[in-house]
């Protein structure tokens, strides 16, 4: 016997067979005749060889019909309808294809990557010549990676089927199996999210993939439901992280945080404003749009920036900075209770447990 | 690594589409425009030599201009009519429409006119083509540099010219050096630039938000030794390892900083191992997360940060070093 006939050829034949056939060819003759189904060492072989190239070929975009004779129920045929994994009509230039190529780079998660490559590959068939890299040079955009629960989401998103899979809840630690109708997948700062209508509350929640143990398992049909309209999924998420936008005064040290000097802008600044004293400092206005986010930059300077106003941007960092002051047991205040809800951890003498 | 059959496939169809639209393609073009080596297209001309229509005598099968190809020209003269290109799966349609969004929104500082219509109307063919697949994902990056720095860093990653940059280091030193420009890298949290640093001789990672300036000079950037890191930071494994234990809240931290191990507990807190080469970093993480700390190892670090802390809360003016925390 000749060599075994490689599967890429294999199922490069089965294609070929299929579109070509007059009307359709029964499984029997593609054993009998496509070249590399011979090679199946049984019956049970080859069924498992010829359902695992169709799904292989349906994943690619190449879907074979089934076609049942008039005549008898058990007559059934396949074809391949070359109207339906034909590309529309375009055509693609050398420095659209380097975008392109730029663009498959993109995600380090490998499921989007792999099929980010393959869509490539496509569309490098309708391309005018070889890409043009020029355009995009130095240019490297990068998103992190999802983990397993993106493919199951992505489909779902798509066929607008519901999910369930368990969550950890940041607020709580506490896991809980959820079942969500999904509307949108979003990369914001700090990973992947998806969006939709959390079934149990009855209303539109935002949920980190990151924060989902174990699988994610469709629920029930697809189309089961609509984003409702007048609904911006991205809203959902993004209004729950935006800020107001205000300006912070604050007392700098000469020489000292030259990043936030900046974004300084200009604007007069009340005498009253001035507190404390703290001679020898530039007093500089700073605008911000996330006080969490602000708050963690200013902390970050220690005793270097001094923030006058607003009053509660002053008063949450001052609670930052009590809290870190507190780290250290020997400077704290021994014998306080640990605040309620929490249960301290092991005791064990090389850990430095806060506020002792 | 082994390619995968359907990988395969789609490029041998792929081959047969493009050469189909024009005629005699020579081997080297051929690889450059699948981006595979010259081997290889020789390699897929061979298989799709030997693939057709059942029966599979020579009238059935795929057919090459034999005279073309002795002189390195592949053209196909029989195609069993599989001339007609691929469309894009729905996961492969949201995968490059997602990403080609996002760089849109996010490198748009960074580029020029031209660039920025090459995007536009490969991200309209795209979604004309493959529908509302589009919508599925959406992605933000960083934008975190100063629109003028950002042009003017754009500008010279595509002149390949020399940057004289005004950076301020996480420890707030400000200074001015020249870096010659590698690579933008925007990620969804910051965005870097992997540059040659003059100053330091070596190849350094900038923070796009603590650039205050650039400027463009006229001077072509040189070759440099390559440098095998990759643009995300992976720290030493010799780098002092510190274990922090932290509250549920603080999660973020076990997701986005790279941590060595998490162990979970029944409450929901959690114990984080990292690694940590600079000091000043892990001083202003503890800063940020400082509520919700429950304990650090070794101790001289939790000593280290109350110290700063202390010292900006009698800057404040507040309340005296050492006091408790109410």
């Amino acid at each position: 016997m000749a060599d075994p006939i490689p599967p890429a050829e294999r199922l490069l034949n089965l294609v070929i067979a299929l579109v070509n056939t007059g009307s359709r060819m029964s499984k029997e003759q593609v054993r009998s005749t496509v070249a590399g189904y011979g090679d199946a060492a049984s019956d049970d072989a080859f069924e498992r060889m010829f359902e695992r190239d169709k799904d292989a070929l349906r994943d690619l975009g190449i879907p074979i019909l089934t076609v049942t004779g008039r005549g008898h129920g058990d007559d059934i045929g396949y074809r391949i309808d070359q109207d339906a994994y034909a590309m529309p009509q375009v055509d693609l230039t050398a420095a659209e294809l380097g975008a392109l190529s730029l663009a498959a780079q993109f995600w380090q998660d490998r499921s989007l990557r792999t099929d980010a490559t393959r869509a490539l590959t496509k569309l490098r068939a309708v391309g005018s010549g070889p890409e043009a890299g020029d355009l995009v040079a130095g240019l490297a955009p990068r998103v992190p990676a999802a983990g397993a629960a993106l493919g199951p989401l992505l489909d779902a998103v798509h066929a607008h089927q519901a999910v369930t899979f368990s969550y950890r809840a940041a607020s709580t630690g506490e896991v809980r199996t959820r079942v969500l109708e999904p509307w949108r997948l979003l990369v914001r700062e700090g990973g992947w999210y998806v969006v939709g209508l959390d079934r149990d509350r009855e209303a539109a929640r935002s949920f980190r993939l990151s924060r989902i143990e174990g699988p994610v398992r469709g629920v029930g049909p697809a189309a089961a439901f609509v984003v409702p309209a007048g609904i911006d999924p991205a809203a959902v998420l993004d209004s729950r992280r935006a800020g107001t936008s205000a300006v912070a005064v604050l007392a700098v040290r000469p020489e000292r945080a030259s990043a936030l000097r900046s974004r300084a802008v200009t604007g007069a600044i009340r005498s009253s404003q001035i507190l404390g004293d703290l001679p020898d400092r530039d007093l500089i206005r700073v605008p911000y749009t996330s006080i969490t986010a602000f708050v963690d930059e200013v902390v970050g300077y220690g005793d270097a920036v001094v923030v006058l106003e607003p009053r509660e941007l002053r008063e949450r960092v001052v609670a930052r900075l009590r809290a870190a002051a507190a780290l250290d047991p020997l400077m704290g205040a021994p014998g306080l209770p640990a605040p309620p809800g929490v249960t301290p951890g092991r005791p064990d003498q090389e850990e430095v447990s806060r506020r002792g | 690594m082994v390619e995968r059959a359907p990988d395969r496939l789609v490029r041998l169809l792929g081959m047969i589409a493009y050469l189909e639209r024009h005629g005699g393609v020579p081997v080297e073009e051929l690889a450059e425009q699948f981006q595979v080596s010259r081997r290889q297209v020789v390699d897929d001309v061979d298989t799709l030599w030997l693939t057709g229509t059942p029966g599979y005598w020579p009238h059935d099968l795929i057919d090459f201009d034999a005279a073309a190809l002795e002189q390195g020209v592949v053209r196909v003269t029989q195609s069993r009519g599989m001339t007609r290109p691929l469309r894009l799966g729905t996961r492969e349609a949201i995968a490059l429409v997602a990403a080609l969004r996002a760089m849109r929104e996010s490198l748009v500082a960074g580029l020029d006119p031209d660039r920025l219509a090459v995007l536009q109307s490969v991200l309209h063919k795209l979604t004309t083509a493959t529908g509302e697949a589009a919508t599925i994902v959406d992605v933000r990056l960083a934008a975190d540099g100063a629109p003028a720095v950002n042009a003017a860093v754009g500008a010279a990653l595509q002149s390949g010219r020399r940057l004289k940059l005004d950076y301020v280091t996480a420890a707030d030193v400000a200074g001015e050096r020249e870096v010659d420009p590698l690579r933008l890298v925007t990620g969804e949290r910051r965005t870097y630039l992997v540059a040659w640093c003059w100053r330091a001789r070596a190849e350094r990672l900038f923070r796009m938000d603590r650039v205050l300036s650039a400027e463009v000079l006229d001077v072509p950037v040189t070759e440099h030794p390559r440098s095998d890191h990759e643009d995300t930071f992976h720290p030493d494994t010799d780098a002092e390892l510190v274990t922090l234990e932290l509250e549920s809240r603080a999660r973020w931290v076990a997701e986005t900083v790279p941590v060595e191990s998490v162990r979970n507990r029944p409450d929901g807190s959690f114990e984080v191992d990292l690694r940590v080469v600079d000091p000043t970093w892990l001083r202003h993480l503890l800063l940020q997360i400082a509520g919700d700390v429950r304990a650090v190892r070794p101790r001289s670090v939790a000593v280290d940060v109350a110290q700063i802390a202390r010292s900006a809360l009698g800057a404040y003016d507040v309340t005296a070093p050492g006091q408790p925390a109410d």
